[in-house]
């Protein structure tokens, strides 16, 4: 019998997909219950991840500064509720604003450049904005950061749905998140999302067949800043507080490690990559302060021998799994 | 009656710091010829096509294309005003197959920025695209990574990725530099058909080639034009033949 490899990626796609959906009551059968919390982590910074993929991935731009859009959601978020008293809609649509216009602001200059100065002009920018939060202690509380109150999501009377319950706040995520690769395929399956990748393979030919590549390179950088801008937005509920700390580009670098791992240039590498990476953080660090240095001979392996990370091997493997197939459909005498 | 010119180029001049790459070239080319510019290595032709094309902002002169001022507008402005281009060392998209090269640029400017529409559900730019695989003799291998293609084919693609764009000037850089004789004359056929429909200039130093295939040829040297005219009136100008080609080196001049 043969399997067509469409298949056999959305039987993969439909179970991770059933397992997020029921993680909240399978979850607590085997491990304690703080694992749903990681599983939201690793929700939003897959999120995040997939802002840094979008960029290096799709348009071949590699950021070190996506942590400058994440902070800004989360700034957007706690001072739209602690300082503006805003509920928790505007709150989270403020924080996705604010993010995609610093996204903007920055890319009209960032995207001029290409590479390292791309890399370094992206940097910059998002230390300019983390000394900015860390010294502006009246609105940001600084190093301390600052917490809010999580505001309802829904109040009539007496009933209220809040993001303190803790299946609310994991649906909620898990909904914002889904909804957000569901809008990036289809991005990357439009003529956008072709264009984008024109960008990436040749930007010379892209700009002789009419295209125009510096809007179409600040399209995919706004895109990015949105992307970081929700799941920044998404941690401050989560965390109920914004903290400058997360503006620092070692948020950023981890964005793009994650985004390695995983597999560049993939719809779902950035979700596996945080998966693995987070899941590794949590179980090593308890027993081991210098884990770090496996995650580091990870990144080094995965780069030199699998340069499209997890997701990169999961197709070679069903590349050659499907090609076996063929080769017996093939020998005479065989059973179909 | 003489159309109206499908390029003109007026007092055109490009420097680097001190060196002159396009010196005060004043040309028309008209419509409805197949052109072709020629000269030793260094004349300044590849920089003369990145100065048409917007790569180069021109250090003076004017250029119409078509009847419009292009001297100030970027390449991808120039590109949608219908002017396609190859370039001397073959530019493709290196890992999409070879009908997704053509499918982006046959696919119409003005709705590339449509963020929500699957890029398969347009159906006037898979039936262009069709045509041009087709016309390009590249249907077999629609499906192939461009980036896998033998030089020769991807030179071709390349010439598809500009005809997918529906120019009415084409720019050829050096299209058989790299192919084999078969591949060459192959080539020779598709760019003669070609021109039935489109305008085209081309830039080769492969002398045989030039003068079996162009209406009108332009030689340049050292950033200028040394002569214009058609094939036979080329042959026998003496300034070029001596400029060019050496003084009284009639074996290489017929062999080269």
């Amino acid at each position: 019998m043969k399997i067509s490899k469409t298949t056999i990626n959305l039987c993969v796609f439909l179970f991770f997909a059933l397992f997020l959906v029921l993680a909240p009551f399978v979850l607590p059968l085997f491990v304690s219950p703080f694992w749903l919390s990681v599983t939201s982590e690793i929700l939003i910074w897959s999120l995040f991840a997939a802002s840094v993929n979008l960029l290096f991935g799709y348009v071949g731009l590699l950021s070190f500064g996506q942590a400058l859009y994440f902070g800004v959601g989360m700034y957007g978020v706690a001072i739209g509720v602690a300082k503006l008293g805003l509920g928790f809609w505007p709150a989270f649509g403020f924080g996705i604003f604010l993010s995609v216009v610093m996204a903007l602001i920055a890319g009209v200059f960032a995207v001029r450049l290409t590479w390292h100065y791309f890399a370094i002009i992206t940097v910059v920018f998002s230390l300019i904005f983390y000394f900015l939060a860390l010294s502006w202690k009246t609105i940001t509380g600084g190093d301390d950061g600052m917490g809010f109150s999580m505001p309802p999501m829904l109040s009539v009377g007496d009933f209220e749905i809040s993001m303190t319950d803790s299946m609310v706040q994991y649906y909620f995520i898990l909904l914002i998140v889904a909804l957000c690769f569901y809008l990036q395929h289809r991005l990357l399956q439009s003529p956008l999302g072709k264009a984008l990748i024109a960008v990436r393979e040749n930007d010379t030919r892209a700009a002789l067949i009419g295209l125009n590549v510096y809007a179409l390179r600040l399209t995919a950088f706004v895109s990015a800043g949105f992307l970081a801008g929700v799941a920044g937005a998404l941690f401050a509920f989560f965390g109920r507080y914004a903290s400058a700390s997360y503006m620092f580009y070692h948020v950023s670098g981890e964005g793009v490690v994650w985004t390695l791992v995983g597999g560049l240039g993939t719809l779902f590498g950035p979700f596996f990559g945080a998966a693995l990476l987070i899941i590794l953080r949590e179980e090593l660090s308890v027993y081991w302060e210098h884990y770090l240095l496996l995650v580091g001979v990870i990144v080094i392996l995965i780069v030199i021998y699998a340069p499209r990370g997890i997701v990169g091997l999961y197709s070679d493997l069903l590349d050659r799994v499907c090609k076996n197939d063929d080769d017996q459909n093939n020998k005479p005498g065989s059973e179909v | 009656m003489m159309s109206r010119p499908i390029l003109k180029l007026v007092n055109l001049t490009k420097k680097f710091g001190g060196l002159v790459a396009v010196n005060d070239v004043d040309l028309e080319l008209e419509s409805g010829k197949l052109h072709a510019i020629i000269g030793p290595n260094g004349a300044g032709k590849t920089t003369f096509f990145n100065v048409i094309s917007g790569f180069y902002a021109p250090s003076a002169g004017q250029i119409i294309f078509d009847g419009i001022d292009i001297t100030k507008k970027a390449s991808h402005q120039i590109a949608r005003l219908g002017m396609a281009r190859t370039l001397q060392v073959k530019s493709v998209f290196g890992s999409m197959t070879v009908a997704e090269n053509v499918w982006i640029a046959a696919h119409p400017r003005g709705s590339v920025f449509n963020p929500f529409r699957p890029a398969s559900s347009f159906t006037k730019t898979k039936e262009k695209t069709e045509q041009v695989l087709e016309a390009t003799g590249l249907s077999e291998m629609a499906n192939l990574v461009a980036g896998t293609l033998s030089y020769g084919d991807m030179a071709l693609l390349e010439i598809g990725i500009a005809l997918a764009t529906e120019p009415k000037l084409l720019l050829l850089d050096e299209p058989v530099c790299g192919m084999s004789p078969a591949e060459t004359e192959q080539t020779v056929g598709r760019i003669k058909k070609l021109s039935e429909t489109v305008d085209i200039v081309i830039i080769e130093h492969d002398m045989e080639f030039v003068f079996g295939l162009a209406d009108d040829i332009t030689v340049m040297a050292q950033g200028g034009i040394l002569a214009k005219g058609s094939p036979k009136e080329i042959t026998e100008n003496a300034e070029v033949r001596e400029a060019y080609l050496g003084e009284e080196d009639d074996e290489d001049w017929h062999h080269a």
